[in-house]
């Protein structure tokens, strides 16, 4: 009996957290399933165009850029450490690229995403580029 | 056998920390005196070796060293040690003081410009060259004092800076308004610096590499004295103009060198500085995790 009990109970509760995680993920984000810090975006950004886009030079440089700057807190593979986001994830994802670049300019001061205005915005663009590759 | 005190571990499990953490690129803005909106990247250390050289009118040159560590607390917070010489040629070299320096972002977004609170408590001692900023009428006669008598004289102050940085086209243009009160009874002293800076190459190329213009940052920044609150003027007080280049390596590494020229009689006729840089990632990381 225990032998399937146990197994049950614990497919059981991982269900449940997986749907509390989704619960969790859903209220962070907007209705479009984009996290709401990213979305905070204003309308205009998110019509931005990636003047990157689809060029294998600029994928190589954000891919390069990304191991630089962000693969210390969001890791080489993008799928997050400690407090940083998985990168990979639909929130991150469903966004435009006008939306990721308007976010690593501003960051999120607050909850430790620093802003990465410092870099011109052709950087900003080509680490976007990287950034769309990961879904 | 007397345990050791727990300043001595904590030493050592920063230099641990440090021997531990790998190398990350800063998004630094080259300038020596002017400062920028772009704080340290949260939990990261970086440790700055700078050095500065003055030619004398009247007395000896002189060269001044100094050690910084720059901490990054949190986004909008970065705090950072300094640490003082100066030798001055002919006569001694010395330890002239620390500081302690703080800066804030008060706003959470970027805008067009951007301010940044910058708090400092310095002690040093009268004979400090390193020039960090000029304030008040700070000259060049007043390096000219000999260290044996300038060494005996203690400041200790309170400087305070409003930041207000923009960037715009690749381009860095950043403005800062100094105030520093010395703790005794002496009035505000006000000064002045404005810095502008560019990479050289906008976008990054593909490949790793290390003589590429993107890793080459270009600039100029210009700074000097305006008086006390008793008296504002730009007479009497030093000012200077310095072009910078800074060379930035993919490796946490960065190398800065300025010429300064001075721009009146009261100025030195040339602070040549230069410093090497290097960024420890994930320090703050990793200094709780050996105490956890």
């Amino acid at each position: 009996m225990n032998r399937i009990l146990i197994p049950a109970l614990l497919l059981l509760a991982s269900v449940a957290a997986a749907a509390a995680g989704a619960d969790r993920e859903k209220s962070r984000a907007d209705d479009r399933g984009v996290l709401l810090p990213i979305a905070q975006a204003p309308l205009a950004a998110r019509e931005w165009h990636n003047p990157y886009e689809g060029q294998p030079d600029a994928l190589a440089a954000g891919k390069k850029l990304f191991l630089q700057h962000c693969a210390e807190c969001h890791g080489t593979d993008a799928r997050g450490k400690g407090h940083a986001v998985n990168l990979h994830l639909p929130g991150v994802q469903r966004a435009t690229p006008g939306e990721l670049v308007w976010f690593l300019r501003n960051g999120n001061l607050w909850r430790g995403m620093p802003s990465w205005s410092g870099l011109p915005v052709e950087r900003r663009w080509q680490i976007v580029t990287y950034l769309k590759t990961l879904r | 056998m007397p345990r050791p005190p727990h300043f001595v571990f904590a030493l050592l499990a920063a230099a641990c920390a440090l021997c531990l953490a790998p190398a990350s690129r800063a998004q630094d803005t080259p300038y020596f005196v002017a400062y920028s909106h772009h704080l340290e990247e949260p939990g990261n250390l970086e440790v700055e070796f700078y050095t500065n050289y003055a030619t004398q009118k009247a007395g000896n040159d002189f060269i001044a060293p100094w050690l910084e560590f720059e901490y990054g607390a949190t986004a909008w917070w970065t705090t950072e040690l300094y640490l003082d010489w100066q030798a001055t040629f002919g006569q001694s070299a010395l330890y002239t003081g620390m500081r302690w320096e703080n800066r804030f972002r008060p706003l959470m977004r970027e805008h067009w410009i951007n301010p940044v609170l910058y708090v400092e408590f310095e002690n040093t001692s009268g004979a400090d060259k390193t020039l960090k900023e000029v304030v008040g009428f700070d000259n060049q006669s007043s390096d000219a004092v000999p260290n044996s008598i300038a060494n005996h004289e203690h400041d200790h102050e309170l400087e305070t800076k409003l930041i207000l940085s923009s960037d715009y086209k690749g381009w860095n243009i950043s403005e800062n308004f100094i105030g520093e009160k010395n703790l005794g009874h002496r009035p505000w002293e006000f000064g002045y610096a404005v810095g502008l800076s560019r990479p050289l190459a906008l976008a990054a190329s593909p490949e790793a590499c290390n003589f590429c213009r993107e890793n080459f940052v270009a600039g100029i920044e210009f700074y000097g004295g305006l008086g006390t609150s008793k008296h504002l003027t730009t007479s009497t007080t030093s000012h200077y103009a310095a072009p910078i280049l800074q060379w930035q390596l993919p490796r946490g590494v960065s190398f800065s060198v300025s010429p300064g020229f001075g721009l009146n009689d009261d100025s030195h006729r040339l602070l040549l500085r230069w410093g090497v840089t290097y960024e420890f990632d994930g320090f703050g990381y990793r200094v709780r995790k050996l105490f956890q």
